[in-house]
């Protein structure tokens, strides 16, 4: 399989002012493949936040290479594009100017960009909801927004860093039934750091998980249930049984 | 229909806020007045309502107190406005940049909590008892909220915001347009109501000192002749203009930031 992203010796270390050195990522090896959603659950700062942000761009590494489509990683580009736990909402900014900020800042004009958020508006369900503040709405909703305009600047990549984790249970579940409908249909390549293993089996092609900081892949799960997956499918025996397998991989790397 | 559901509501319940602050100021002016049925009364150490009602309507009438007004207006404005265009970019670089804050902010600080009216006879010496005297007095006073406030507003930015921006493709300029900007302007506008009564302060101080017209002289001026009904009646007129320009504010405030009303 030829990775479309492809991440080998990653290494990065913080340095905060006043304190000593963070190692966050260390000799972090990963490989998605095309259209493949793949989650990363791991311990508590183990890093893989951080490596969702060195992904869009935002951090550098250290070291490491870091290719995607062949070609080594420079900077945000709107080829990726994350959905953040908080939302990061604008709270200035209606829905729909929200939906279309990435459009925005690609410089399209306001029609054009009607174009392309409106039937993503639609789509996660919140039409008429267009001139509504994010204050107005609930989180469900905010992160809805947050989704479209991930998807607005069209992406091959989402990065989504815990989407859900601010979101109540039953909203969580309802997120993801709309999360692998949208995938579905939009074809990305996604990546899903989490903290819950339940959801990334039923969201994944691959789970991996990683090591306690200094984070690495310690081990990867294929995940072979058939897809399209429904609720149901959190009741079966092959699901409990990985979910107590990867448990039994992560349990080892968590400190209380 | 649902009218009928809803629990009735008379006129009393439904003003209730309202009615009982201008019951309150009713009554201090009632007081007011009423306290010299029991206390003899001298109209050269102290004056009453009706007596500065009458003065007030003199100086409508005789066109007195709008000249004094205007006279005063003018610095005020231009000292204001320079506080804005002084104090809103210093806050907003000193809140981005933090070796630009850890230099300025004590000297800010300093001058902010000082009694800078302190020093308004020393600015009448350099800059006279014209426009420019009195516009550099309230330009001191009225220009720290504007930097503080700025500065507030920019830190006040969640960075998640910051990195939302830069991870779309947002340039250092679309930061502050958009974020920067918006996220600073209502606590601008909160600065310019604190302002608003600095400034005010400024205009009375700088006539105070010296000056041979505006509504604060004419104010020194009233007070040194014992007109104490007229003396009252241009402090009621500064309270009015203190009043309508901070509340307009805050009116104007609500209406160009209706995503503020959650937070």
């Amino acid at each position: 399989m030829q990775a479309y992203i492809q991440g080998r010796n990653v290494n990065l270390t913080f340095r905060p002012p006043n304190r000593g050195p963070v190692r966050a990522l260390q000799n972090f090896d990963i490989d998605i493949g095309e259209g493949e959603f793949l989650s990363i659950v791991g311990p508590s700062g183990c890093g893989k936040s951080t490596f969702l942000n060195v992904l869009l761009g935002l951090i550098r590494p250290d070291s490491g290479d870091i290719r995607m489509d062949g070609k080594p990683l420079a900077g945000p580009g709107t080829d990726r594009a994350m959905v953040f736990q908080e939302f990061g909402l604008l709270p200035w900014r209606t829905v729909q100017h929200n939906v279309e900020l990435g459009l925005e800042l690609k410089g399209m004009a306001g029609e054009a960009r009607r174009q392309v958020s409106q039937p993503l508006i639609e789509m996660i369900g919140l039409a008429g909801f267009e001139g509504h503040f994010p204050h107005e709405l609930s989180g469900g909703m905010k992160q809805r927004v947050g989704l479209a305009r991930a998807l607005a600047t069209d992406p091959n990549v989402l990065l989504m860093d815990e989407p859900f984790a601010a979101l109540d249970a039953q909203t969580r579940d309802l997120m993801q039934v709309e999360l692998l409908r949208i995938w579905q249909t939009a074809k990305k390549t996604v990546l899903f750091v989490t903290h819950q293993i339940d959801e990334a089996i039923y969201l994944s092609d691959r789970v991996m998980v990683m090591t306690k900081r200094p984070g690495r892949a310690k081990k990867i799960f294929k995940i072979d249930l058939p897809r399209p997956r429904d609720y149901e499918m959190r009741v079966t025996p092959e699901f409990n049984e990985l979910k107590l397998e990867i448990w039994n991989e992560l349990k080892d790397e968590i400190t209380v | 229909m649902s009218d009928e559901a809803a629990p009735r509501q008379s006129f009393t319940d439904k003003h209730r806020k309202v009615l009982l602050g201008f019951l309150a100021v009713a009554m201090f002016i009632a007081a007011w007045q009423a306290a010299f049925l029991f206390v003899p009364f001298n109209k050269l150490f102290i004056s009453k309502p009706d007596l500065i009602w009458n003065a007030l309507i003199d100086l409508i009438v005789s066109g007195d107190l709008l000249r004094d007004l205007a006279v005063s207006a003018a610095p005020f404005l231009y000292g204001f406005s320079a506080a804005v265009i002084v104090g809103v970019p210093l806050g907003v670089v000193m809140g981005w940049r933090a070796p630009v804050r850890y230099t300025l902010d004590p000297i800010m600080t300093i001058f902010y909590a000082s009694p800078l009216v302190a020093l308004a006879p020393l600015v009448i010496v350099f800059f006279g008892v014209g426009v420019s005297g009195k516009a550099i007095i309230i330009f001191v006073l009225s220009v720290f909220p504007f930097i503080f406030n700025a500065q507030a507003g920019v830190r006040a930015i969640d960075p998640l915001l910051i990195n939302v921006v830069r991870s779309l493709g947002g340039s250092e300029r679309d930061l502050y347009l958009k974020v920067l900007i918006p996220g600073v302007l209502p606590y601008i506008v909160a600065g310019a109501r604190i302002a608003v009564g600095r400034g005010l302060i400024g205009i009375l101080v700088g006539e105070f000192f010296a000056a041979s017209e505006g509504i604060g002289y004419a104010i020194a001026r009233f007070g040194d002749l014992f007109a104490l009904d007229k003396m009252f009646a241009c402090i009621l007129a500064i309270m009015v203009i203190a009043v309508v320009l901070t509340e307009g504010i805050r009116w104007a405030e609500r209406a160009a930031f209706p995503w503020r009303v959650g937070q």
